[in-house]
């Protein structure tokens, strides 16, 4: 079964559409939509969620439609937005008590191990808290009350570099039973390259590229060399590239480069840049 | 439900300190200095504003938006204050009714009747406010939505004040005739403003994205 299955997804604001948006997330699979601001990430997990409405398309999480009784889905759903968006005056204790009262598998033992873990303190109000401590209670939150399925917004901005690859390492870990899988937004590439099976490009409302990492990984690759020695390579084997003063940068095709001709491996962040730069030529 | 209910309650506990000091000092004054209703009925108009500066907080921290992650519909998130604010006006209605009832006993004027229909009438009055504005607050948000509810309290105030100027607490007789049949109306009234105004918040906040 997929966790998530979305087909044509579309919303149109002022100055913004997402544009017929479909992708797949298998379940006990990581994928990471990767995309720059604006680009309609967080409108795709907000329509998911059926916060907003969607104009077309559909979304089934964990083989159910979200217009059929979403409440019951998102109990099996745990869930950091961009901005964890609890009222100011709670504590982490208070803000406990409330999502017991909230999820029917609540788990205070885990909550409290994690506030523990995430070295959150539990009478602090939430007003006080820096960024990070915020982003680390919704966390904690969405990873207490069994859920099947992690939909979270950048979840590691905000962070810093230690949390954040222990974070990166709680969300590995989620994700060694075989029905959990995440679906994760992020700016930062290099989280995503670390923990993804799947990789989603995001650009102006346009689902670009949706693949498995390891894929992607393997099929293209970097060059730098000079404008001729590019001009000797087929033109289908060079997906982007980008000229200045000290020579040439391309993503190539790696079946397609001769032998001899010296290719580095590509980074899923040099993927991004280049294709989001190759659409807008 | 009871989570939504349990976080009206810390927060209430965190920012409505003040409401609780009014009732006390409107509650005193209305038993020692003046036998006009709107010193009676006051608190429980300004306790009204509680469930409308609760969805104003939600929207400030964006608990909003973040509700729509938890296993809550939006009639919940609609219900959740609509049930604070009437378990609120109770609570301010029993402590006015109490100390006006204690008033007008010491003074020897305490008739059950007159007591019940002068409670019932301001109670009507009074805790229409919140309901009148919330569908609209549930619709265009509280910056909005809160002009329409301190109209309607200038409204409320203005009528109560008028009612109570031409009327006696004390020396009032409602209990016969059209009168008699007054308090009832405002019931049926009031019960059926309150049911529209609910159904109306969920319709407006189902259609609004956050």
């Amino acid at each position: 079964m997929n966790a998530l299955e979305i087909k044509d997804l579309r919303k149109s604001f002022k100055g913004f559409t997402l544009d017929g948006v479909s992708f797949c997330l298998p379940q006990g699979c990581i994928m990471g939509l990767v995309g720059e601001n604006g680009a309609g990430k967080s409108t795709t997990i907000k329509l998911i969620l059926d916060i907003l409405h969607k104009d077309g398309g559909s979304v089934k999480i964990l083989g159910k439609d979200n217009g059929e009784d979403i409440r019951l889905t998102k109990e099996d759903v745990g869930v950091v937005m961009d901005e964890v968006g609890l009222p100011t005056c709670l504590t982490a204790k208070q803000v406990g008590k409330i999502m017991a009262s909230t999820f029917k598998n609540w788990d205070s033992a885990e909550y409290s191990r994690l506030i523990t873990k995430l070295s959150l303190p539990e009478n602090k109000e939430f007003k006080d808290f820096s960024r990070g401590m915020k982003m680390k209670l919704g966390i904690a939150i969405a990873m207490s009350h069994g859920a099947k399925l992690l939909i979270l917004d950048e979840p590691t901005s905000g962070l810093d570099p230690v949390v954040r690859d222990e974070v990166v390492e709680m969300f590995y870990d989620f994700t060694r039973d075989e029905t959990h899988s995440i679906l994760i937004s992020s700016h930062i590439v290099s989280d995503l390259e670390k923990l993804c099976d799947y990789i989603a490009f995001l650009h102006k409302g346009k689902l670009l590229l949706c693949e498995e990492k390891d894929e992607l990984l393997a099929r293209y690759a970097m060059v730098h060399c000079t404008a001729e020695e590019l001009a000797r390579l087929a033109p289908a084997a060079v997906k982007y590239k980008k000229e200045n003063a000290y020579g040439t940068e391309a993503v190539v095709l790696r079946e397609s480069v001769p032998d001899g001709m010296k290719i580095s491996p590509i980074s899923i962040e040099e993927l991004f840049v280049f294709t989001v730069k190759g659409e807008g030529k | 439900m009871k989570g939504l209910l349990l976080k009206d309650f810390y927060m209430m506990k965190k920012y409505c300190k003040s409401y609780l000091f009014m009732l006390v000092i409107f509650t005193v004054v209305s038993f020692f200095a003046s036998d006009n209703l709107l010193f009676v009925f006051y608190p429980c108009l300004l306790c009204g504003m509680i469930p409308v500066n609760l969805l104003a907080y939600d929207e400030h921290s964006r608990f909003t938006v973040y509700s729509g992650t938890l296993p809550y519909t939006k009639a919940q998130v609609v219900s959740g204050k609509y049930i604070v604010c009437i378990l609120v006006q109770c609570a301010v209605l029993f402590v006015t009714a109490t100390a006006q009832g204690i008033k007008m006993a010491v003074n020897g004027s305490f008739r059950a009747q007159d007591f019940f229909v002068i409670l019932i009438i301001g109670f009507c009055f009074s805790s229409l406010v919140a309901p009148i504005s919330l569908p609209f607050m549930f619709k265009f948000g509280t910056e909005k939505g809160r002009m329409v509810y301190f109209f309607m309290i200038g409204v409320v105030a203005a009528s109560v004040y008028g009612l109570s100027t031409f009327l006696n607490v004390e020396q009032i007789d409602m209990g016969t005739g059209l009168a008699g049949a007054l308090p009832i109306l405002l019931c049926v009234l009031c019960a059926a403003i309150y049911a529209l105004s609910w159904y109306l918040s969920i319709v407006f906040y189902r259609k609004r994205e956050v």
